[in-house]
Parts: C-alpha cells; structure tokens; sequence
C-alpha cells in the first residue's frame, strides 16, 4: 500500500512538471494560436539554468553557484524568457506550419548547443549532483517526494491562478481576438505582434519553469532529457486534455503521462515473459490507439474551451 | 473533472497494485532498457538475453528455492519513460533490483532519483558515462550503483600506450561528440602525456553528417604523425577517406568500433596498411566458451552484438548475490555482490549446472567468484569492471592480433597512469 502512495506521489510530480510546461503552450497555441513546437528547447533553456544556478562547482565547467532553489526557478523563467524574446522577434512574423517549422527548427538548435558547448553544460556528460530542495528538510524517499510534490502543486497552483486571471482578463481577450482574426483585432487598434510576442515569452517562461522543476527534481541533466519526442509529448498532452482550457491542460498532462506509463505497467502484466522483448513495440500501438480513440470520441479535447464573452457578461 | 481524473487513476491503480505486493514467491527481477525507441534493436536482444540468464537461473532452483520472475519496461530510450519505470518496478512489483539501462542518459536519472533514494541495486549493461564514476567518487551512489560494462578507462589507457609504444610523438584525436567520445578523448589525452606523447589537436565531431572536411582541417593543425580516432564505422570511414585526401598520414590508431570489415571496405584496406587499434579481448577462458555455446543452442545464432555477455552477467551476478542474501533486499543484494565475485572465492561458471554449484558452495557460506560470460568481474568501489584487452592491426583484409593484455595487467597500466 505504501509502494501504491509512493509511486502516485511519483506519478504526480513528473505529470504535474510536464503539466506546467503544457499550461505554457496553452497560453500559446489555445489562447493565442501561436504553432510552437519548440517546447523542449525553451525546456532545456530552463533545466540549464537551474543546474548552472544551484548546482555544485564543477572543474572545467561553467556554474555552480549553489544558489538556492527558489531562485534557480526564477532564474530559468528569466533565462527561458529573454531566449523566447530572441526567437520570438525572430520568428513570430511567420504563421502556423511556417512558425512551427522554424520553432523546431530553433528547439533542435538548442538541443545541439547543449550537446556540444561543454563548458556551459557539461556536453553529453550533462551535469550531475543537482541539489532536490526536498532532500535537505525531510528523510526517506517518501516524504521527501512528497514534500517535492508539494512544492510543484504550490508552483502549478500560482501559475494556473494567473494564467485563468490573464486570460479573462482585456488582455486574455485581445488575445482570443488576435487568435481568430488579428486584422480585424489591428482595426481596433490592437498590436497583433506586441501580443503575440507577449503571449510568446510568457509562455516560454512556464516552459522553462518545467524544465527547472524536472532537473531538481532528477538531479541530473542531460541534452538527451530535450529531444523533440518531449514537444510531442505536451502537444499530445494539451489536445487531449483540451486547448484554450488551463484544466484542460493540466488534466491532459495527468491523463497522457498516466497512459503513456500504464500502458508499460500492462503490458508487463498481460504480456509472456518470452515476447516482452517485443512488448515495446505494442506499447506504442496502444498509447496511439487511446490516444486516437480519445480524440475520435473527444475531438475538442476532453474539456475544451468555454466560451464566454467577459467575466461581467457571463453573470 | 479534474479531481475525478485524479481518482480514478488512483483506483485503476490499486486494482492492479495490490496483488503485486502480497507474495514473497516469485521473486521478481526488474529490468528497465530501451526496447523501442532509436535503442531497440540492440535493447530487444539485451532484454531476450536478460531473460536467457534468469531461465537458466531457474533451471537451477531458482533463489531461495523462489523462480525468479523477469519484468521488464521499456524505457523508448527516454529518460522520464525510464524513470517512471524503475520506480513502478520498485513501489508496485517490490523488486530490489534493477537491470539497465542501456544508454547513461536514462540509467543517471533512474540511479539519482529512484535507485539510491530506494536502496535498491541498480545494475547496468551498458552504459559507459564517466558521470557515473564522478557520481560514486563523491558518495552520491550510496553503493547502489554497478555496471558489467568495462569502462572507458582501459580503452583510452591501452590506446595511449598503443599509440606510444609504436613510437609516435605527436597525435590528432578526432572523436565522436557522445558521452563515449567526449569521456575516451579527454582520458586519452591525459594518458598520453603521461606516457610521454603529446598531442596536437582534439577535434570533435557529430554524427552522420555527409562530410567532415572542416574537422579534418582542423586536426591537420601541427603536422601529427599519427591520429588517434574515435569513431564508429560510417562517419569513420568519411573522416578517415578525408583525412588521407587532404595529406594526413597513414598511421592511425582507431578505438574497438572501428574494429569491422564495413570500415575497411569504405575506406579500403589497401590504404590502412599502418591502422592499428585495440578491442576488449574475450578473455581466454572456458566460462567465456560455454556461454557463447549455450547462447547459440538457445537463438540459434551466435551472441554478437553490443551488451549481450554483459548483461548475461549482470543479471546472474544480481541473482547470486540474492541467494547470498538472507533477507532479500537492496542493501544485502548490494553488501553481496562482491561476496559472489571475490578474488579469492571458489571459481563458478555460467549455465544451469554452475549456477546449481555457487548454490551448493554458498549454502556452505563459501564465497565464491563468479567467472562468467565477461571473464572475471571484479568490481571497484566505484561498482566499475575492467576487462582483458587485445590489440591489433591491418595486415592485407585481415585484422591480425598483435597483443593481449589480461584484466591484471589492464588493472596495473591503469594503476600507474592514474597515480
């Protein structure tokens, strides 16, 4: 029963980390139409920083500052954020396929820098020895996850509550508007780029944010942590749960993450020890086939938009 | 919707869960390696083989009179996949140890976040990351850690001396931009200055791109008389064509991968009449044959490939040090595993009968030291092996040995160079 608690307590803070970085393409892609599909690069940017922030001093490598957690997280949000302004100036003049392509096009760039600048990331070794803020309160695994997993609901908690008050926000709304139609949103006089690089950068932060969460967490980074399957992931994750919806964002989180690592447990189960072998390939038809099904059945997303005018309307 | 979400996955999970954490028999054996992914070919028949050593283990009895049950996960090469893995393995199956996994950017997560903090053992084919090494130096490992997996420090060591034995003063190293690489380079180019070489470049580069003249150039730099390339066999054979055009000289020493016909047939072996290099030598033992024989009755084909004999014994060693284990858990299975490969032990081999006579001797609490599918493991306290190594060169299509260095003398070269 212990080992029950233990591993949903597991379960929960890699879902809710992955949850954080999906609530930023949300503010993106649902809120604002923005194609990124740069996640894990802007990730990357993020779980650097932290490393580079709190981590122990290494020879020959760049860092190790030991500063404390809290401002590894705000360090990756700004680090995060002042690289989607480059990309975002870059960059936010193209549209849909074109954005994405050239986002990819950055988010692998970013992968291969970390690869290869060794002395600001410790190359394909990665850095080790990244301090959990956990570890030094409280002892045993489970207390110290669930102290950890405290903390990523306190961090999901506050960026949730500002993103639902941005959104409803006039800002939220100019960003709806400029979503649908942003000559029409530029009539009114709106900047359709000044927002969209906003919207851009804040959600890049969050991005950030959930990489700097993943690597205290694990206590080691890696560039092979940000390979693009990880910006298929939370893509997965938001159209599932719903775009245009932070509980749908995060709920697509739980339930991807949930099937994407249940699918393995099953399989382990139903599976002959003598195919298992095998069994990999059968646990990528089956987290395609749910995955599809959900959106056959679900094409909005599980909880999709709500559509309301403003907060004073609605009542 | 959100709550309820949460629920029902906590419901759909102690469904499953709670049947796994009752029963003592079987006693399971968690496996975590890269089935699909970029890695699954090469994860597909490490995991059979993975397998392979556990029948055998269960043909002899099995632990504690228990059939051990293999479970395995698939990691798809990621490291959260894996991660979630090992510690559903670990707080859902109850396993006290872990095989894998295959490549260092999934086995450091599992070992630093579920591993250590479980205590439970973690034992690796595979992976070849000096981070590891730095990670049990500082006492981060608790232990926990061990790989079959000769690390990269006799390879740069036997290079080094290769290339200094054969009377070269100044070396190029180009070397592929991987864990393995970067980690072989930086050794080699201590060594080297140690044994009295120097070297004039250190030039890295990524994989499969279409031409690497711009590296080549660039280890041109100082006029080497020999280069020393890390590399495996398609970018090696691009680099080392390019190489020779652009001047560079025909003595080349070449890291195990490049160790194969396929490089010698793109660059052509008319041109590396002065390659040499070396390879971890199957050590010259019966063990060594008699799991090579019993693999091939069992797949019908002989056990090449990367990780096969290694992970044969890392789960047999696991599984002994089990048997030597009273209670059955991380900290004695870890506290063990030395106990079951003691230099001074009584020598067991693989296969049913050997496994059914470390049983015997440990049951009359002999210590015992298991010689297996890699030759003799002996573990440091970092939990790394070393392994016999051989060298070689190019003598007209056939690569002909030219020495052999034993676990003892690998141990001893890198003894004096680490001093």
């Amino acid at each position: 029963m212990i080992g029950l608690v233990s591993y949903i307590v597991f379960f929960l803070i890699l879902s809710l980390i992955f949850g954080v970085a999906v609530l930023g393409l949300n503010l993106q892609w649902g809120f604002t139409g923005l194609f990124n599909a740069g996640v894990a690069g802007f990730s990357a940017i993020g779980a650097y920083t932290m490393a580079i922030l709190t981590g122990p001093a290494r020879d020959a490598v760049f860092g190790g500052f030991e500063l404390p957690f809290v401002v590894g997280l705000i360090g990756a949000m700004i680090a995060s954020g002042i690289g989607a302004v480059f990309v975002g100036l870059a960059t936010l003049k193209l549209r849909h396929e074109y954005l994405a392509v050239a986002t990819f096009g950055i988010a692998v760039t970013i992968q291969l820098v970390c690869l290869n600048w060794e002395y600001l990331t410790g190359g394909t070794l990665g850095l080790i020895g990244i301090p959990n803020p956990s570890k030094a309160w409280v002892d045993g695994p489970l207390a110290q996850n669930t102290l950890y997993l405290l903390v990523v609901l306190v961090v999901v908690g506050l960026s949730f509550a500002a993103l639902e008050r941005i959104v409803k926000s006039p800002w939220g709304r100019m960003l709806k508007a400029i979503r649908e139609d942003d000559v029409a949103a530029a009539s009114l006089g709106k900047s359709p780029e000044r927002v969209r690089l906003e919207a851009f950068v804040l959600g890049c932060m969050l991005m950030g944010l959930s990489g700097a969460l993943y690597v205290s967490f694990i206590g080691y980074v890696s560039p092979w942590d940000f390979l693009p399957i990880l910006t298929f992931q939370i893509w997965t994750m938001l159209i599932v749960g719903g775009s245009a919806n932070n509980r749908g964002a995060l709920l697509g989180a739980l339930i991807v993450w949930g099937v994407w690592t249940m699918s393995g447990f099953v399989i382990s189960r139903v599976v002959p020890a003598e195919i298992q072998a095998q069994g990999g390939a059968m646990q990528a038809v089956l987290i395609g086939l749910i995955l599809v099904a959900m959106l056959l059945i679900r094409p909005r997303g599980l909880i999709g938009e709500e559509l309301h005018v403003s907060r004073h309307a609605r009542s | 919707m959100h709550k309820f979400g949460l629920a029902a996955l906590a419901a759909a999970l102690m469904g499953i869960g709670s049947t796994a954490l009752a029963a003592d028999c079987p006693i399971k054996l968690g496996a975590i390696l890269p089935v699909s992914g970029p890695m699954g070919q090469v994860g597909e028949r490490i995991a059979e083989t993975g397998l392979f050593a556990v029948e055998q283990f269960n043909e002899a009895g099995g632990v504690h009179g228990c059939q051990v049950e293999y479970v395995l996960r698939d990691t798809q090469g990621q490291s959260a996949v894996g991660v979630d893995a090992a510690k559903s393995l670990v707080d859902l199956d109850g396993v006290q140890a872990l095989i894998g996994a295959v490549s260092s950017g999934v086995s450091l997560p599992v070992l630093t976040s579920v591993a250590v903090p479980s205590k439970v053992v973690q034992m690796s084919c595979c992976s070849s990351s000096e981070s590891f090494t730095a990670l049990a130096e500082e006492g981060k490992t608790d232990g926990y850690w061990f790989r079959t997996y000769a690390t990269n420090r006799s390879q740069s060591a036997i290079g080094a001396k290769l290339t200094v034995d054969s009377g070269f003063k100044s070396t190029a190293v180009i070397y592929v931009n991987t864990d393995f690489g970067v980690g072989l380079a930086n050794r080699f180019e201590q060594d080297i200055a140690k044994l009295g070489g120097s070297i004039t470049s250190m030039v890295a580069y990524n994989e499969s791109q279409q031409s690497y003249r711009a590296e080549v150039t660039k280890a041109l730099e100082g006029n080497p008389d020999s280069l020393y390339l890390v590399a495996f066999p398609v970018d090696g054979a691009t680099i080392t064509r390019e190489w020779l055009a652009l001047g560079g000289t025909d003595n080349l020493i070449v890291n195990n991968s490049l160790r194969s016909d396929d490089y010698f047939q793109a660059v052509g072996s008319k041109f590396l009449q002065n390659l040499q290099g070396y390879d971890s030598a199957q050590p010259r033992l019966p063990s060594v044959d008699s799991f090579n024989e019993m693999f091939e009755a069992r797949f019908d084909s002989p056990p090449n490939g990367p990780g096969l004999h290694s992970v044969y014994d890392a789960v047999t060693v696991v599984l002994l040090a089990m048997e030597a284990s009273g209670d059955i858990t991380g900290e004695n299975i870890r506290d063990n595993i030395r106990l079951v490969t003691s230099p001074d032990g009584v020598e067991v081999h693989p296969g049913p009968e050997g496994i059914a006579r470390a049983k015997e001797l440990l049951a009359e609490g002999k210590t015992i030291r298991y010689v297996g599918a890699t030759g003799a493991l002996a573990f440091d306290a970092n939990g790394d092996v070393q392994a016999p190594k051989m060298t070689w060169r190019l003598d007209g299509d056939k690569n002909v040995e030219t020495g052999y260095l034993s676990t003892a003398e690998v141990a001893e070269l890198i003894m004096m160079l680490d001093e």
